[in-house]
């Protein structure tokens, strides 16, 4: 489900979770830092507002198979 | 339990485009600004990753250029679904200044030469589209609200109005991270929330892939109608065309960059089928589009293989400032409108205006007023409001309008509120519940009674019977079971979804004509009858039950 968080590239400034406007993006303890997850990942509007504000360009849309087959 | 308290001249419901335009106008007047949103206004509302039309004349070409040729359109797209007088002081008045405050705040609508790149499509006389890239729109929006000094509550629910004496004077809501309640006392309250999305079946499985943005689920017009306001125009449903699998906008850039549309046996049918052909108002495309489906001549797909390389290019480009995840879409599932027609499909229903420019929701005046004192409304929950100029237009102007009533109300006129406790224990109870229903079980039957009885073919029986089940299943509210607090916001919404459902069933039933087919389509009175039915339908709350009246519109 989209979005994807590259985990080498992400920080965890925790950008994308405030702005996500679904409030489907959530930050969770990941060992030194923090990172990124898709809590809802159906209620994602695919939006593209996280890839686009991401400061490290961590981010990637990758639609699921229903969006693209039907 | 904890509770943060404000007192605040305006408080702005929604920080959308329409919102967060009402709360600079608010606070460039001097007042005191509070913003709620269920988001964060940098990015939230319909266009919060982007946008790329604005409606426009803009007195520099032909006749149709023009204010007078403007309105003339509106009545002939429009007709009997909006006063005149009022779209002329809430978008008319507005719009030179709405053109100048977006290149001010630092997201022109010009392109990088300084001109307007302009298009033509639904029903207009000349190109009124002013195609732009409005992908830093919101995040230039949030920066001036923030730097005018208004607080802004971000991931915040309004959950009710409060009201003293017939008029509203505040609003309670809860931070849906941290669960603390604030109560806020506001001179004036706009109410900037958007259409009803999520309220019908979805063509593309999941209820969250709409056109418009599916959280909003018209809570703020349920919170005005619940405080006494009028409500209009909540019979249309409105539908639109989209990509097959996802619900990303761009019809407006296809159709105005000259797509086609096309049926499976090689025929572009809305050139036989309309004089305007493709150009032609969004809900007469809609309206034989279905048509063709019905027929069996689908799948229905929009052709753009014709346009020369230029247009193609500035097309892809716009397409990705409407929806940013347009063109990877495409790329993932093989699309490509420069080598075939791209299949197309009817979108969801929702509550939203019967026309680009005339709205649906709560019933505003020229100065953007409710019918209840100390309440405005703009954007798409608004009646007089729609798209993308209706809610830069008028959110300004209901912001300058509840800034003035602010101004001449006196805090004293105001004491402090209380809210009960067990009104916000009674809110929060589906935390605490041991067993009881999803809210997505109830949502899912609400989509299913509004698609088969209040569809786009409707029937007096029919409509009876969803509204029946509609009352039926409101029983079951009572029930749901929530985990967290993000899921209490949704149950809310769902709450929102089945009191739109009953309005536009009892508006529906009430007009015993069609109009704007297939928005608002009766089967048993399947003729426009402008004798009897040229005005609005307006709903009321009365006691338990929403009562019909209707208001004759007489544009000169």
């Amino acid at each position: 489900m989209p979005p994807a968080f590259n985990r080498e590239k992400c920080t965890g400034c925790g950008y994308c979770d405030s702005i996500c406007p679904a409030d489907a993006i959530y930050m969770r303890d990941e060992g030194e830092k923090q990172e990124p997850f898709l809590k809802y990942p159906e209620e994602c509007w695919h939006c593209g507002s996280c890839r686009q504000d991401c400061p490290e360009g961590a981010i990637e849309i990758i639609f699921p198979p229903d969006m693209l087959s039907i | 339990m904890e509770t943060v308290h404000h007192a605040t001249d305006v408080l702005v419901v929604g920080g959308g485009l329409a919102g967060t335009n009402a709360a600079i106008a608010a606070a460039e007047k001097g007042r005191q600004v509070v913003v709620a949103d269920k988001g964060k206004i940098e990015r939230s509302g319909d266009v919060g990753g982007g946008v790329d039309h604005f409606l426009a004349y803009l007195n520099e070409n032909d006749d149709w250029d023009t204010q007078d040729a403007f309105l003339k359109y509106v009545e002939q797209v429009g007709k009997g679904t909006g006063h005149l007088s009022i779209i002329e002081s809430v978008y008319c008045a507005e719009l030179k200044d709405s053109l100048d405050r977006m290149a001010r705040i630092g997201n022109p609508l010009t392109q990088p030469d300084g001109r307007f790149y302009r298009t033509r499509s639904m029903g207009q006389p000349g190109t009124y589209w002013i195609n732009f890239n409005g992908k830093r729109l919101k995040p230039c929006l949030g920066k001036a609200v923030r730097r005018l000094g208004c607080t802004v509550l971000d991931k915040f629910m309004i959950v009710d109005l409060l009201t003293r004496d017939g008029a509203v004077v505040g609003a309670v809501g809860f931070h849906i991270r941290s669960g603390v309640w604030h109560i806020i006392r506001s001179k004036a309250t706009i109410i900037a929330t958007g259409n009803t999305n999520r309220l019908y079946e979805n063509p593309r499985i999941n209820p969250f892939n709409t056109w418009l943005c599916p959280f909003d689920t018209g809570d703020g017009q349920v919170m005005a109608f619940n405080a006494g306001a009028a409500l209009t125009n909540m019979e249309y449903m409105r539908m639109t065309l989209l990509p097959k699998g996802f619900a990303a906008p761009g019809f407006n850039a296809l159709v105005g960059m000259g797509g086609r549309f096309l049926n499976s046996l090689g025929e572009y049918f809305m050139e036989k089928k309309h004089p305007m052909g493709n150009r032609a108002p969004r809900y007469d495309v809609v309206y034989f589009t279905l048509e063709e489906i019905r027929s069996g001549h689908g799948p229905i797909y929009i052709d753009c293989r014709h346009l020369t390389d230029q247009d193609l290019d500035h097309l892809m480009a716009s397409l990705g400032y409407d929806k940013d995840t347009l063109p990877d879409y495409f790329e993932q599932r093989g699309e490509d409108l420069r080598s075939r027609p791209v299949e197309v499909t009817v979108s969801e229903g929702m509550q939203a205006g019967p026309t680009e420019v005339t709205g649906s929701g709560i019933k505003i005046d020229t100065e953007s007023a409710a019918t209840v004192p100390g309440l405005f409304a703009c954007g798409d929950a608004a009646d007089h409001n729609r798209c993308v100029h209706g809610a830069v237009a008028g959110g300004y102007k209901a912001g300058k309008s509840a800034a003035a009533y602010a101004a001449a109300t006196k805090s004293k006129d105001s004491p402090p509120i209380s809210v009960p406790r067990e009104m916000i224990e009674r809110f929060t109870y589906p935390l605490h519940r041991s067993s009881g229903y999803p809210y997505t079980q109830i949502e899912q039957a609400v989509r299913k009674i509004m698609a088969e009885h209040i569809g786009p073919r409707r029937t007096e029986g029919g409509m009876r019977t969803g509204l029946q089940k509609l009352s039926s299943l409101e029983q079951y509210l009572d029930e749901i079971k929530v985990s967290d607090l993000h899921e209490l916001m949704r149950a809310r919404e769902t709450c929102s979804l089945i009191e739109v459902g009953k309005m536009m069933g009892k508006a529906a039933l009430f007009r015993t004509e069609s109009r704007n087919k297939p928005y608002h389509h009766r089967l048993d009175y399947p003729e426009t009858d402008n004798e009897a039915w040229c005005g609005l339908v307006i709903l009321k709350k009365e006691g338990d039950d929403i009562s019909c009246s209707f208001e004759p519109i007489t544009n000169p």
